[in-house]
């Protein structure tokens, strides 16, 4: 091991870092511990103290290298950007970070409800390990960018949380550090701002940043990342290419949401999806949906189909009102040409009665998978809403097409 | 820390490097545990994070957070300017009211030695260094935990808190000496010579308080009883400080020991001494008070230092 050498700035190196929590955080400590010494005083077992929210974490992050981080709920992400910061410590291995840490982690806990603006951004700015006089200097960058200039005097309460948000992002977008922590904190604002946000992490990034970027939000964490790490209970289960790394992780949503044939005796449905006769499906090819739909009573009913790659939002969806007879009734959906790149995909489907109200929540009804091309790179810094694939014929022409042409990337 | 960037950078967010003590690796050695995947269940006892605190990098990085103790203390300040009507007038009232009971009440029933002293002004001297100590103790306390969520989220170094909260109980003082000047022009008994002792005193003030806060706000996160303890004890600390009294009040055999557990005691009377009487501070009294103050503050940045690594798991 290397442990004298210099990284160069911007490095990350975590090694093998382990990280307990009390079982029980609800007790307090010195309750806790006088509980104990009387158990084992009275001889009783040792109960199950603690657990473990890290195990055994390593990584290596090479400056520049953006790297996103994601995992379900309590999957030990923050606990790990909190070790990153310095805000807690492991209780076990070896970390070392080299340079300026910026972290930027919910916004309401630098700021001060009865400042101004104004205030806040040095207070913020301090807090984020600014001197006053490189506040000052970028005051106005900062105000600009936050779009607040209006506001600036007004207190800190009376902004929406989508100000206040942008105040944070924009007081650490300017920090310039040589590492940046990002923590779930884009939700808040609205889509121009997360766009310009975006922006900001890439120009950050071209600057030579490390950027670490944890968020559930894995359409966001796809534009933005080059490489994912998928913490699952506290291991790092994936390390890869951001695209690797995330279907990964989402093939693991999709084996966790349970396929399901739903029926409550009153109606229930089931489904299955090939490409035409029965075979595989293509990309830009019909899908048939087969679907089974059993009823205890002749009744009107709307049908809704979807196919997404795992979770509760489809990529698109379609919808059909029916006439069931009692027992079953056998119905075929074609979606024509599926503009599905390669990969496993969900059906996803609901009844409901004229009304609306559910009859079949949506679930997952089975799955299928696409043959054909894969999806498309996306320019960095540019969030997909939708995993399509459009076939495109290019050529080049002799007519003059300037006038739509963008110029050169400049950057 | 060797990366030379690092020593460049400011702000207190600089490089920083953790390492547990590289004693030999025994790779393998009999205790650890294993789950039936292979996978280890708990970390080689030699992989025990250990933290490596050193004084002088630990005071330098403070330093460098000196910006951030200023804007925090102007934060604390601006706030309970913005949210109260009297604002600084706060500052002034609480001592002021006491000098006002405390002379309605003692002055004539309760025969206290004050030496010649108009009583008002021998109660405002101890009263306005009592308030300071009172209120530095009391914000500074709970200074971490009204903190936390900060302090949960930002790397800074965490003794910025209670000093913070020392020095606006500074500040202040520093507005409620304002009437004690009014005082001295009022009554015509000006300022002794003997005053220059008093940047001593305020050392050892400042030591004893920076100590028993430093102490408290840490040990207050792992036992929140303190916090409804240390109110408490501040309220009653005033009647065990000659305060309202004179120091002679105490009986002459138990002063070393007074001296040693309440510091207050011979800080406040020098205070007088020194102001009002023109005399030098009683020396074994103030050497004492010195001393245990010294121990407070040593004492309780180590216990505070121990604690720190912890404030964030139990916050």
């Amino acid at each position: 091991m290397t442990e004298n050498s210099t990284p160069p700035t911007g490095t990350i190196t975590v090694d093998r870092v382990w990280k307990r929590f009390r079982a029980d955080r609800n007790r307090p400590v010195f309750r806790d511990e006088v509980g104990r010494l009387a158990d084992t005083v009275r001889g009783r077992g040792d109960p199950k103290r603690w657990r473990w929210a890290l195990q055994n974490i390593t990584l290596q992050v090479d400056p520049g290298e953006a790297v996103g981080l994601f995992g379900s709920n309590g999957s030990g992400k923050s606990t790990l950007l909190k070790i990153l910061t310095r805000v807690m410590y492991p209780t076990a291995g070896r970390l070392r970070i080299s340079g300026r840490v910026g972290a930027l982690i919910e916004i309401r806990a630098g700021v001060h409800p009865d400042l101004t603006g104004r205030e806040n951004i040095y207070l913020y700015g301090s807090i984020m390990g600014l001197r006053r006089s490189e506040i000052d200097r970028r005051f106005d960058e900062i105000v600009d960018f936050a779009e607040l200039s209006d506001a600036l005097d007004r207190q800190l309460k009376y902004y929406s949380s989508g100000m206040a948000m942008r105040l944070g992002f924009a007081v650490a977008a300017f920090l310039q550090p040589d590492v940046l922590l990002v923590d779930e904190v884009l939700a808040v604002g609205d889509a121009s701002f997360q766009q310009k946000c975006l922006d900001r992490m890439r120009a950050v990034l071209q600057e030579g940043t490390t950027l670490i970027f944890v968020s559930h939000d894995l359409a966001s964490i796809e534009s933005i990342a080059r490489r994912g790490v998928w913490l699952r209970n506290g291991v790092v289960a994936t390390d890869a290419p951001i695209r690797e790394a995330l279907s990964a992780y989402r093939q693991h949503i999709e084996s966790a949401a349970k396929l399901s044939v739903l029926d409550n005796g009153d109606i229930g449905a089931s489904a299955s999806a090939t490409g035409p006769g029965g075979s595989v499906a293509l990309s830009g090819d019909p899908l048939h949906v087969n679907l089974n739909i059993t009823s205890a009573k002749a009744r009107r009913a709307i049908l809704y189909v979807g196919v997404s790659e795992g979770s509760a939002a489809p990529i698109f969806s379609v919808h059909q009102e029916l006439k069931l007879e009692p027992g079953a009734n056998i119905r075929r959906c074609t979606l024509q040409s599926v503009p599905l790149p390669r990969g496993r995909y969900f059906v996803w489907l609901a009844i409901t009665d004229s009304t609306g109200s559910d009859l079949v929540p949506w679930h997952p009804a089975c799955e299928f998978d696409v043959h054909g091309p894969e999806l498309e790179p996306l320019l960095p810094g540019v969030m997909r809403l939708s995993p399509v694939h459009i076939a495109a014929d290019w050529a080049s022409t002799d007519a003059p097409v300037s006038s739509t042409r963008y110029p050169a990337n400049d950057d | 820390m060797k990366n030379p960037k690092v020593a460049a950078v400011t702000g207190h967010n600089v490089g920083f490097c953790l390492e547990f003590p590289s004693r030999t690796m025994i790779v393998g050695a009999g205790v650890t545990t294993t789950s039936p995947t292979g996978q280890l269940q708990e970390p080689p006892a030699a992989l025990r994070f250990r933290r490596q605190l050193r004084f002088d990098t630990a005071m330098s990085e403070l330093w460098q957070a000196r910006g951030l103790v200023r804007t925090l203390a102007e934060r604390d300040l601006r706030v309970r300017y913005k949210r109260t009507f009297l604002g600084v007038g706060w500052a002034v009232i609480n001592p002021v009211l006491f000098m006002v009971v405390f002379t309605f009440f003692f002055q004539k029933s309760a025969h206290i030695v004050t030496g010649g002293v108009p009583y008002a002004l021998f109660a405002y001297i101890a009263l306005v260094p009592w308030s300071f100590f009172a209120q530095a103790t009391s914000a500074g306390s709970a200074s971490l935990l009204s903190n936390m969520s900060l302090l949960n989220k930002v790397y800074c170094p965490r003794e910025v808190f209670p000093i913070t909260a020392i020095i606006t109980a500074g500040f202040d003082a520093l507005v409620a000496s304002a009437v004690l000047v009014m005082l001295f022009i009022a009554y015509g008994y000006p300022p002794a010579t003997a005053t220059v002792w008093v940047p001593l005193l305020v050392i050892i003030e400042v030591a004893f308080a920076l100590g028993l806060t430093l102490f408290m706000c840490s040990t207050l996160i792992y036992l929140r009883d303190l916090r409804y303890a240390v109110p408490l004890i501040v309220q009653l600390g005033m009647f065990i400080s000659p305060v309202a009294y004179s120091i002679t009040a105490i009986p002459r055999g138990l002063r070393p020991y007074y001296d040693v557990l309440n510091p207050m005691g011979p800080i406040l009377d020098s205070f007088r001494r020194t102001v009002l009487h023109n005399l030098a501070p009683d020396g074994t009294a103030l050497a004492l008070a010195g001393a245990a103050s010294a121990v407070w503050l040593v004492g309780g940045y180590s216990v505070f230092k121990r604690l720190e690594t912890g404030f964030a798991d139990f916050a």
